[in-house]
Parts: structure tokens; C-alpha cells; sequence
């Protein structure tokens, strides 16, 4: 590299470090401005700000999700109801990489620091735009007592080879209280599972209403 | 000997005739229609039948009968069937449901010895029980109707037919594998006024019919929104949910309210909607088909637990032929009513605010309501046929046509087949309006196609063990 393109290189480098941080100090500023359209007392500008989520994309995953468990009711509704538009927005055929984004920051609240109701929802995202990226995450909330059923339903309906295998190794590995489950989304995917009789249709629920004599 | 017993004989004399003569295809219904003309002197037929196999009951016996979900449209199913009781067409041997407190009030209207469960696969189990009319929130319609479907029970079962794509495939699968017949409540379809605006269309009344433009006022807004909680003591909140993720208790969601929460009820469009738009679909003859692309857009509640559109606006691109049907759902934008004496067929009309107006090349026809009330214009009530005008099928009655089809074969007036359709509709539209774009949709492979994500919501997994 000579001394003049390793100048251009620097100035490309530079202006491209620039142009990173200014897009960043825009998303932070179009994000502080729909959260505190989500926060505002009005619920017509909840609503209107909630429905404007899926242009923000990515970086509002994390603030919203924040915003989820506020004390307000209706905010946390309006939260919610914006990280959903924003996962629907991203998951539109043409939108591959805006997908992946979006994806990555949902499989960052899967983890313990978050809510159960949080990562419950998260869940639910990611089983309509979720991937092979997000597999190893929900199978691993397979073994996590208050997750585990919507995990398996995730990566019921996560159509690749990796969620399956997921699923497979699971039944293997989960808890025999859990096995009938597992071997549920198997079905559903097309596997044959021997051994576990499926029991949907074995009643289990009693009434104390008599007849009438 | 009673009425609805003569009606049924009636039918099954009427199913000869029409065993015999030509069937008119959608395609030729259209093409007569367009020209206006009267045509040859046959009845319209109903679709191919079902030949009842090991589920089918003998003509002279008196069907076994459960009811499973006994609030709502449930307890008037009841009061209903009792009609049925009396005449000797049914025996009542059961009622279901998971609110011990409507299901002691169930029993005492069902009467002496009838039998109460909690969970319905107390009553799939019974070999004596021939029947099961299943009135429970949407989210259980599929699940309850497969699995009573295996079991070899006939089905009467509430619109809309079903929540998701799958759901509505494995229903017609069941239906067709255990033979069993199998009735969905859009009782629009078996109405007086509808066999008059159904004959006054395919005759050609109106030309060909380009547009079908349903109108409906909006959804509700939850304006008592609270907190979660604990669920009352007679109610089994995890048998309520069944088929559906789990999430706390509100009583936001139930009883009735379930209706606009889309995961369980899907707001107007699929209430409503799944009545009128059977009707155009019926009416049009264009069961079977399905439109090629689907676009909604809608406003949401601003607040509260609810989360079906407030305001909805779905138009559906149907091709060869071509035509459109619209979904309109907007405060205001009802046709105002025919002034009405109470004695026509269908008396008077009480749900003036919906119902569908249908555009020809020579002229436009409304009809109001399109549920248990359905009326239509003067100018089909009216209408005297010409000789060799053509003739449609005439329903008994909603479970008149249902048991007829438990008892001969016949392929019931809202069959799975058409439900799934219609109730398609109903979904495809609320999907667009959540995704925020057009679909586009392969009636041949029953599939959305171009888009990954809504191809994922074509099915919803489902709760162990209360699942398909």
C-alpha cells in the first residue's frame, strides 16, 4: 500500500467511522422520540407512536422491551404492541437484513436479566421471524420451567433443520413431565415418535355440577 | 307427523330430482347471470355429497346430542336443540363447559338426567353420543371439532370455522376421513330471505356481479381496561385458554368479550364477516374459490386489552372471473334499511348497520344482517320466476339441513368446505391488517406465497395437550 492510498483508506475509514456514529446519534434520537411517545399520557400519541415502531427497526428492540414492564398499564400495552409492529415491519419479504438485525437484538432478551413476561413474548417474535440464529437461545429455555412450553411451540415454528434438532435432542433430554410436549412438536413437524402415546384426547378435567334428577 | 320431519322427506325427494339434472358450475352461473337471462327449468344443485360411512345414523332414530360450551350463542344452541327434543328428532344427553356456573344453569335447562362435564372429552368418549354442537370461543373450534370428528361424531359447529390456515385444512381433513357430517353456524345461508336474494341473483337480476362491497360498523374499544388477575373460582382459566399460549388471567378476555381479542375472537370481520361474506360467497357460487390477493388496512383500539381492529378495510382480488369483494368496516357507512311491515319472510329488520351491497352491470342489490336475521330487497322478495328460471337449493333450516346430513349422506348447506373458505377470508384480511401488507394467495396449494413471515402464521402452535 503506498503512503497515498493508505491516506485515502484512513479518510475512507474516518468517513465511514463519521457517518456510523451520526447514523447512530439519529437512531438514538428517533428512538428517545418514540419512547417518549410511548410514555405520553395522550393515548392517541401512545397509539400513533406504537404504530410508527417498524420504521425505527432494530435499535428500539431494547427500549421497548425496557418499557414493557412500566408501571402504567396502558404504556406498557403501547410497548408492546410497538415491538410487535416493529418485528411484523421487519419480517416483510424485502427486508432481509433489517430482519437479522431485529432478530439479534430479540435473542438478547432471552436471557435471565429479563422478565418472564418479556422473554414470553420474545419468544413469540421469534417464532415468526426467527432463524438458525436464534435456535441454540430458545432450546436452551427448554429446560427453564416457566419458558419451556412456549420455547418449544418457538421452535415448533421455526421451519429448519436446526430447530428440529433442537427439538429432537430434547427429547431425549427433558424431563419426563415435559417428554409428551416435545413429542407433540415432533408430530407437527412430520417425525414419527414411538413410545410416547399422545394423550389429547384422554379427558382429565372433573365438574362438581350434578345432573338434575 | 312434525313439521321439520316433513321437511326433511321433503328434501331427501327434492335431492333426487336434483341427483338427476345438470349442475351449474360457478363459471356458467356467472356467464348466465351476465346475460340476464332465465335458462332451463332445473334446480340449482348443491355441491357434490358425502356418503356417511361408519358415523352415519339411521333415518328413523332420534340423535344423540351433546352440547359442548353452553354461554352465549351456546345456550341458545340449547334452547334451541330442545325444539329438536320435543319434535323427536333429538335426545339431549349431555351439556360441557368450563364455568361451573353456566354449566349448572345449562343443566337445569337441559332438563332431567342430562349429564354435565367439564372437559369435552368426556363426552367424545360416550359411544352413545351421535352428535356434539360445539359453542365455544373460536380458539377451540378447530380443536374440538377434529378431535370429536375422530371420536365419529357429526359436528355442529360455530362460525368462524377456524383461527388459522392449518387448522382450517385439518378440519376438512378430518371431516372427509371419519365420514362424519358437519354444519358451521354461518346460519346466514338457511335463512327464508336468503333462498329469495340467492335466486334473484343467479337468475340475473342484476347482471354479472362485479363488486360485493360488505359494510359493518366498528369494533369496540376496551374502555374498562384492568389488570391481571386471579380468574374466578368457577372458571377453568387453563381449559378456557386450551389451544392458546398461556397468560394470565383478565376478565377482559371473557365471557363473550373474547370475541375482540384477535388471538381468540379476531373483532368484527370475523364475527360478522363470516356471516355476510358466506352469504356472498354462497350467493356468487363461488365456494371453492378464493380471491388471489388479499390487502387490509384498519386503525387499532388506542387502549385497553382488546387488539382487534377498530376500523377495517380488506379488499379481496378474486380472478377468473374476475370480481371483487370488499370489507368495510367503518361507524356510519350502513345502507339505511327498507321501511318493513313485519310480515315479510324474514319480518323485520333489527341489525340494519351491516350487511352487503352487490354491484352488476345492470343494477345493484343489498341484503342486511346475514346471520339467524337476513333480509333483502323488496325488488328478490317480490321477484315472481319466469318459466325456466332456475331454482336454488332451499334450506330447511340451519339443523334441519344438518341433521338431514346425518342422516342421508348429504353435503350440508355450510359445510367444512365452504366454512374454511369463508372463514379464510376472515383471516387472510385480519393478517394483512397486522403485517401492514398485501398477500398474495394459492388457492390450488391453499398457501400464501412471497412471504415467509405470513406463511409462518398460516398455523399458530398450539398448547399441549390441547392441540389438533
Amino acid at each position: 500500500m503506498s503512503n497515498s492510498d493508505f491516506k485515502g483508506a484512513s479518510v475512507a475509514a474516518i468517513a465511514a467511522t463519521v457517518t456510523s456514529a451520526i447514523a447512530e446519534a439519529a437512531d438514538a434520537k428517533t428512538v428517545d422520540k418514540l419512547i417518549a411517545g410511548i410514555k405520553d399520557k395522550d393515548e392517541q400519541v401512545r397509539t400513533d407512536a406504537w404504530l410508527g415502531a417498524g420504521q425505527v427497526g432494530a435499535p428500539a428492540v431494547k427500549p421497548l422491551a425496557k418499557v414493557m414492564t412500566d408501571n402504567d398499564l396502558e404504556v406498557a400495552r403501547a410497548a408492546k404492541r410497538g415491538l410487535w409492529k416493529l418485528v411484523r415491519h421487519s419480517g416483510r419479504p424485502e427486508a432481509g437484513a433489517e430482519r437479522k438485525a431485529v432478530e439479534a437484538e430479540l435473542v438478547g432478551l432471552l436471557g435471565d436479566g429479563q422478565p418472564v413476561s418479556v422473554r414470553r413474548e420474545v419468544l413469540w417474535m421469534l417464532s415468526e421471524v426467527g432463524s438458525g440464529r436464534s435456535v441454540d437461545a430458545i432450546a436452551a429455555l427448554l429446560s427453564n420451567n416457566q419458558l419451556r412450553e412456549d420455547a418449544r411451540m418457538t421452535l415448533q415454528r421455526i421451519p429448519n433443520k436446526k430447530a428440529l434438532a433442537a427439538l429432537n435432542q430434547a427429547l431425549d433430554t427433558a424431563p419426563d413431565d415435559f417428554k409428551l410436549n416435545i413429542a407433540q412438536s415432533l408430530r407437527q413437524r412430520g417425525v414419527k415418535v414411538k413410545g410416547l402415546a399422545c394423550v389429547k384426547l384422554v379427558p382429565t378435567k372433573k365438574t362438581s355440577v350434578e345432573p338434575v334428577k | 307427523m312434525a313439521a321439520s320431519r316433513w321437511r326433511l322427506i321433503a328434501r331427501q325427494k327434492g335431492d333426487r330430482t336434483m341427483k338427476q339434472s345438470k349442475q351449474i358450475s360457478r363459471r356458467e352461473f356467472l356467464a348466465t347471470a351476465a346475460a340476464g337471462t332465465a335458462a332451463i327449468g332445473v334446480p340449482y344443485l348443491i355441491p357434490a355429497r358425502v356418503l356417511a360411512g361408519p358415523a352415519k345414523t339411521g333415518a328413523s332414530e332420534r340423535l344423540t346430542m351433546a352440547h359442548i360450551g353452553v354461554g352465549g350463542m351456546g345456550g341458545f344452541h340449547l334452547r334451541d336443540m330442545k325444539r329438536f327434543q320435543d319434535n323427536g328428532t333429538v335426545n339431549i344427553a349431555a351439556v360441557c363447559d368450563i364455568d361451573e356456573k353456566r354449566l349448572a344453569g345449562a343443566v337445569k335447562t337441559a332438563g332431567a338426567g342430562v349429564d354435565a362435564y367439564r372437559d369435552y372429552r368426556y363426552i367424545l368418549e360416550r359411544k352413545d353420543i351421535d352428535a356434539v354442537v360445539i359453542a365455544t370461543p373460536d380458539h377451540w373450534h378447530a380443536v374440538q371439532m377434529v378431535h370429536a370428528a375422530e371420536c365419529g361424531k357429526h359436528v355442529y359447529v360455530e362460525k368462524p370455522a377456524c383461527c388459522t390456515i392449518e387448522e382450517g385444512k385439518a378440519m376438512v381433513a378430518a371431516a372427509k376421513k371419519y365420514k362424519v357430517s358437519v354444519q358451521v353456524g354461518s346460519q346466514g345461508r338457511s335463512q327464508p330471505e336468503a333462498y329469495l336474494a340467492h335466486r334473484y341473483l343467479v337468475n340475473g337480476n342484476i347482471g354479472r356481479i362485479q363488486k360485493v362491497a360488505c359494510f359493518h360498523y366498528n369494533s369496540p374499544i376496551d374502555d374498562n381496561p384492568v389488570p391481571d388477575g386471579d380468574p374466578p373460582p368457577e372458571l377453568d382459566w387453563d381449559m378456557w385458554l386450551g389451544p392458546l399460549r398461556w397468560r394470565p388471567y383478565n376478565k377482559r378476555y371473557c365471557h363473550g368479550t373474547f370475541r375482540w381479542i384477535m388471538e381468540s375472537g379476531g373483532g368484527q370481520i370475523r364475527d360478522r364477516g363470516a356471516h355476510v361474506m358466506s352469504c356472498a360467497m354462497w350467493w356468487m357460487g363461488a365456494d371453492g374459490t378464493a380471491p388471489v390477493t388479499v390487502e387490509a388496512t384498519g386503525t387499532p383500539p388506542t387502549k385497553g386489552l382488546w387488539d382487534s381492529a377498530v376500523t377495517l378495510d380488506v379488499t379481496y382480488t378474486f380472478r377468473n372471473p374476475d370480481w371483487v369483494l370488499t370489507w368495510n368496516q367503518h361507524t356510519g357507512n350502513a345502507v339505511p334499511a327498507e321501511e318493513r311491515t313485519g310480515q315479510e319472510p324474514g319480518g323485520k329488520i333489527s341489525r340494519p348497520d351491516y350487511g352487503a351491497v352487490y354491484y352488476g352491470d345492470n343494477g345493484k342489490f343489498v341484503h342486511w344482517g346475514g346471520d339467524g336475521g337476513t333480509w333483502v330487497e323488496k325488488k328478490a322478495r317480490e321477484w315472481k320466476p319466469p318459466a325456466g328460471a332456475k331454482d336454488v337449493y332451499e334450506s330447511p333450516g340451519h339443523k334441519e339441513d344438518w341433521f338431514n346430513g346425518i342422516k342421508t349422506g348429504a353435503k350440508t348447506i355450510m359445510n367444512i368446505e365452504a366454512a374454511v373458505g369463508v372463514a379464510n377470508l376472515c383471516n387472510l384480511g385480519n393478517l394483512s391488517y397486522i403485517l401492514g401488507r398485501k398477500l398474495q394467495w394459492d388457492q390450488a396449494g391453499q398457501e400464501i406465497v412471497g412471504d415467509m413471515q405470513a406463511r409462518r402464521m398460516m398455523a399458530r402452535p398450539q398448547r399441549h395437550p390441547y392441540h389438533l
